[in-house]
């Protein structure tokens, strides 16, 4: 696996940083409709930074069941910012408290400087929502359903045609304005949700689960468009329990887990204070996991590998050493003999384990 | 079904019943075709309750409308002895248990059929099996054919009750009638298994065949009573044979022995052809053939994607022009700026955002997308039903009374004449009906619009009020068809047809956000049935084909507290251009039904989407 030091993440931001000087910066914020204001406010720094959502002790219950207990977090203006935790943690419910279409039971929340459950209309019109499902119009052709939706927002019909055809080019959807939603692949409509939820241009962008259910190739050309979004200043919050597209689109993250927050900071910084650098994998097959473990700790332990724990999972030992590669060859040297063997970097999944117990997609 | 169970438990072996699958094998090839039934019929269970319900309710419905009703008009008018029948009650019943099983074919061979091989996929899942695609196809039939019996049965027990039918061969016409059910049925099911999409054909099929063959096929009066070309659609229609057959066999209605094996063999002929060739496209699509079904309308689709691609190319042209001509004048980030986008602060700012148009505006688009013939085929029914009545009754009635149904002053008025400010008021509530509670329970439920919507600066007020225009906007529409037929043949004069126009938007005003309120708290699509239970008998009873004064005056106070019997009212008021006090009362009762289903729809969007 990767070893080198250049994450993919890194490599990718290269490549669309040269990418968007090809296209020229003016042009591509003119696409988005980003004002220039605010991009010069947040490269300059001159204004100290401002708070797109801050919430505290936020809380929702359903009847006797706590879905958000009493968690609290900022977002910054242009920030692209993470929940992450597995199916029921809470992250959905406190997406929909943002986006102003669930109350909260206790706690407050502030998004762009106002309260959503007073002013929701309000509210909604500076935000873009793309939920977990694509929920497009199946009556309306692809272009039509960008339209629609910016008349949602009362804009202006001939406004809007010029904006559409931004954003279909946007969403490389051009080819396919007047073809029904009905025919579009998988990821076309995820590219349709998404372009449709910038027609009003929205200052904060909500992400439910933005890439759940794609295939590999859709899913780069989807984080691909969001990182020009994210290079442009505009704040993301998304949701996810992909880890790997945790790492690739948040700059920080909070790690939630039944309704409350168990870490929080950068995905790195989170790697590095809950896991080690490497992780060696091991498969030793059926029921003798338990036993290999305690050997592993005691041999470990008096080697100079950075060794740190072993995680028993059902099917195969997760050992958390600095060395990975270091502790296989101590481990071969004893003659122990895996049936398989994997080294590879650290990941928000070993962050999860190591905090919650359990692995999070299951 | 039993010998299925003995033929498995003769072939177990200790071990378990799927070890041997020759045997396994052997048992489908025979009883492949009720395994199949079995399925269908458990399927049906959960909607088994709606089903008894509607077999004892609704020949007591009929009984009580149509033969009580219907009949104190016709009265001495209709000579039924001549039929063999001693009432006019006992003349309708057995047509009316044939009717009913064929209005549930059109149900039962069009929806589960789209299921099995579109929506749920559920006749696939049988493929997997070593089911044959003839016997996935019988066995459906099958199941259906035990429901039609079980109806059947149930409304004969029903008019034996009450002694509509005394003759202990009646009881043959459960065969008759499933024999006449299968008879229109199963062409319906064969066509339907050829589509690979549904639009909007099952609501044609409703309007197009369904609807006429029954209207057209003798079950309220005989069929000699309409005009020579009308009773050709009679000849055809598999209703009137089963009518027919429903009819000797009650009360030994005087008929031909060649004319009874007429109708026997029209039928039987009619089922045995389209049973085969339900078989044969079935095994085209579920057998090694693969065929996928017919698109209908593809090249109308693609026709009018073209015609949409050209306009869209001139639309974007023009707006380029119109860009770079204010590019000209001013600076490109003027061009880019966002528009101030629509919400209102202060006062219910949280409900309303003065947005109406938005919502409206996507349901026109969609309307435009789908295919006009589906849109205007709700015109048709209004027609049809005065058509039929107006001119198969009115042999039967000299005229009404003018005084006795409350038209003012003296003379005699013509039924067509009395029945057609109903039908209006009728097909205004079933319009702003089926609007405001399927299409409204799809957009809830199915698609998720109103979430969507509810995700943008829309607030619960402008959804609510945006669908309900809408509903107005079509039955607005079929309104004025419905009239101007009326006006052509001379029913209403120009003056109280404008009227009219306005009272029935107003009705349907009333109906479209009681019916939206509704709609609000359902949750499964069975429900909905429920609420046509609702419906039907409020069409049978709300003085619409005949005199609120027919009743006795216990029943009378029960059919005023109905919205349908204010509305009806109200047209005739305005139709015979009669207005009282009453007049008053019945646009009060829709002022406050509008008021109630507004407010309550607008709490339950706001639960319902912004909890």
């Amino acid at each position: 696996m990767m070893r080198g030091d250049t994450s993919p993440l890194r490599m990718n931001l290269q490549v669309l940083r040269h990418s968007g000087a090809v296209l020229g910066h003016s042009t591509l914020s003119r696409l988005i409709g980003l004002s220039s204001g605010l991009l010069r406010a947040s490269t300059l720094q001159l204004m100290p930074v401002e708070h797109a959502i801050h919430a505290t002790g936020l809380t929702k219950r359903y009847g006797d069941f706590t879905a958000v207990d009493g968690i609290d977090f900022s977002v910054a203006r242009g920030e692209s910012f993470g929940l992450l935790g597995p199916n029921g943690a809470g992250k959905s419910t406190t997406m929909r408290m943002i986006a102003a279409t669930s109350s909260r039971s206790a706690g407050t929340i502030s998004v762009a400087g106002l309260d959503p459950e007073k002013n929701g209309p309000e509210v909604r019109a500076k935000l873009g929502v793309i939920p977990q499902q694509d929920n497009l119009d199946e009556e309306l052709s692809v272009r039509e359903n960008i339209i629609m939706y910016g008349r949602y927002f009362g804009l202006p019909r001939r406004w809007l045609n010029t904006k559409t055809e931004e954003l279909l080019e946007f969403a490389q959807l051009s080819h396919k304005a007047t073809a029904r939603v009905e025919d579009l692949s998988g990821g076309m409509k995820r590219r349709l949700t998404i372009a449709r939820a910038l027609v009003n241009e929205p200052e904060i962008l909500l992400l439910d689960e933005p890439t759940t259910g794609l295939d590999p190739q859709a899913r780069h050309v989807l984080w691909d468009r969001l990182f020009r979004l994210r290079e442009l200043g505009t704040t993301l919050v998304l949701t996810t329990h992909h880890m790997d597209e945790a790492e690739q689109l948040c700059e920080r993250l909070i790690v939630v887990d039944q309704g409350r927050i168990m870490a929080e900071g950068s995905p790195s910084a989170l790697i590095s204070e809950h896991s080690t650098r490497e992780v060696l994998e091991l498969r030793f097959g059926m029921d003798r996991n338990q036993e290999q473990a305690e050997q592993l700790t005691a041999l470990l332990s008096s080697a100079s590998v950075g060794f740190s724990h072993v995680e028993v999972l059902p099917d195969r030992l997760l050992v958390y050493a600095s060395s990975a590669e270091s502790a296989l060859e101590r481990i071969h040297s004893v003659g122990m003999q895996p049936i398989t063997s994997l080294v590879r970097r650290s990941s928000l999944e070993d962050v999860f384990l190591r905090l919650t117990g359990r692995t999070l997609v299951d | 079904m039993t010998d299925q169970r003995t033929a498995e438990r003769s072939t177990e072996t200790p071990t378990s019943p799927a070890s041997d699958k020759q045997v396994l094998a052997h048992s489908v090839r025979r009883f492949g075709a009720l395994h199949q039934a079995e399925r269908v019929l458990r399927g049906m269970r959960a909607y088994g309750g709606v089903i008894l319900f509607s077999s004892v309710s609704q020949p007591i419905m009929y009984i009580l409308a149509m033969g009580l009703g219907l009949g104190v008009l016709v009265g001495d008018g209709g000579d039924f002895a001549q039929y063999g029948a001693s009432s006019y009650l006992m003349y309708i019943g057995p047509a009316i248990l044939a009717s009913t099983v064929a209005m549930a074919a059109g149900i039962e061979f069009t929806f589960p059929v789209m299921e099995g091989f579109k929506w749920r996929r559920l006749y696939y899942s049988a493929q997997a099996s070593p089911l044959s695609p003839g016997q996935i196809a019988s066995g459906h039939i099958l199941a259906i054919c035990v429901r039609f019996a079980v109806h059947a049965l149930v409304f004969t027990l029903v008019l034996y009750l009450f002694g509509v039918i005394t003759s202990p061969l009646g009881l043959l016409q459960v065969v008759t009638a499933t024999l006449g059910g299968l008879a229109i049925g199963l062409p319906i099911m064969a066509y339907v298994s050829t589509l690979r999409d549904e639009k909007g054909q099952m609501s044609l099929i409703q309007r197009f065949v369904i609807m006429p063959l029954f209207l057209f096929s003798g079950t309220f009066y005989p069929l000699t009573n309409l005009p020579g070309f009308l009773q050709v659609i009679g000849w055809f229609s598999p209703i009137w044979h089963a009518n027919e057959l429903g009819r000797i066999l009650a009360f030994a209605q005087p008929t031909p022995a060649w004319m009874i094996l007429v109708h026997l063999g029209y039928l039987i002929g009619m089922t045995t052809v389209a049973w085969l060739v339900t078989v044969r496209i079935f095994t085209r699509r579920l057998g090694l053939e693969e065929w996928r079904g017919r698109t209908p309308g593809a090249k109308a689709d693609a026709r009018r994607q073209e015609r949409l691609a050209a306009k869209d190319a001139s639309v974007v042209v023009g707006s380029d022009a119109v860009a770079s001509k204010t590019a000209g004048s001013s600076t490109q980030q003027d061009r880019a700026a966002l528009p101030r986008i629509a919400f209102r602060s202060g006062f219910g700012a949280n409900y309303y955002s003065g947005n109406i148009r938005a919502v409206f505006g996507r349901g026109l688009t969609a309307i435009r997308n789908n295919r006009g013939v589906i849109f205007l085929s709700g015109l048709l029914e209004p027609v049809l039903f005065l058509t039929s009545f107006g001119l198969g009754i009115s042999p039967m009635i000299a005229g009404l009374d003018a005084e006795q149904v409350g038209a003012g002053d003296g003379g005699t008025i013509s039924y067509a004449a009395f029945i057609a400010p109903a039908l209006l008021a009728v097909s205004a509530m079933n319009g702003a009906i089926f609007d405001s509670t399927w299409n409204v329970f799809f957009k809830l439920k199915i698609t998720k619009l109103y979430r969507t919507m509810m995700s943008t600066s829309l607030g619960p007020v402008d959804v609510a009020v945006g669908e309900i225009c809408l509903a107005l906007f079509r039955g607005g529409i079929y309104a004025l068809g419905f009239l101007g037929v009326l006006s052509i043949a001379g029913l209403v004069d120009p003056l109280a047809a404008v009227l009219m126009w306005v009272a029935a938007l107003f009705i349907a005003l009333g109906f479209a956000s009681v019916g939206m309120a509704v709609t609000s708290f359902m949750s499964r699509f069975q429900q909905m049935d429920w609420m046509m239970m609702v419906l039907i008998p409020m069409f049978l009873f709300s003085a619409t084909l005949f005199p609120i004064s027919v009743y006795p005056a216990g029943v009378q106070v029960l059919i005023q507290a109905l919205p349908l019997w204010h509305g009806v009212e109200l047209m005739r008021d305005i139709a015979f251009w009669d207005f009282g006090t009453l007049t008053l009362v019945h646009l009060s009762y829709y002022l406050v039904m509008i008021a109630i289903g507004l407010s309550v729809t607008t709490y339950r969007m706001k639960q319902l989407f912004l909890r």
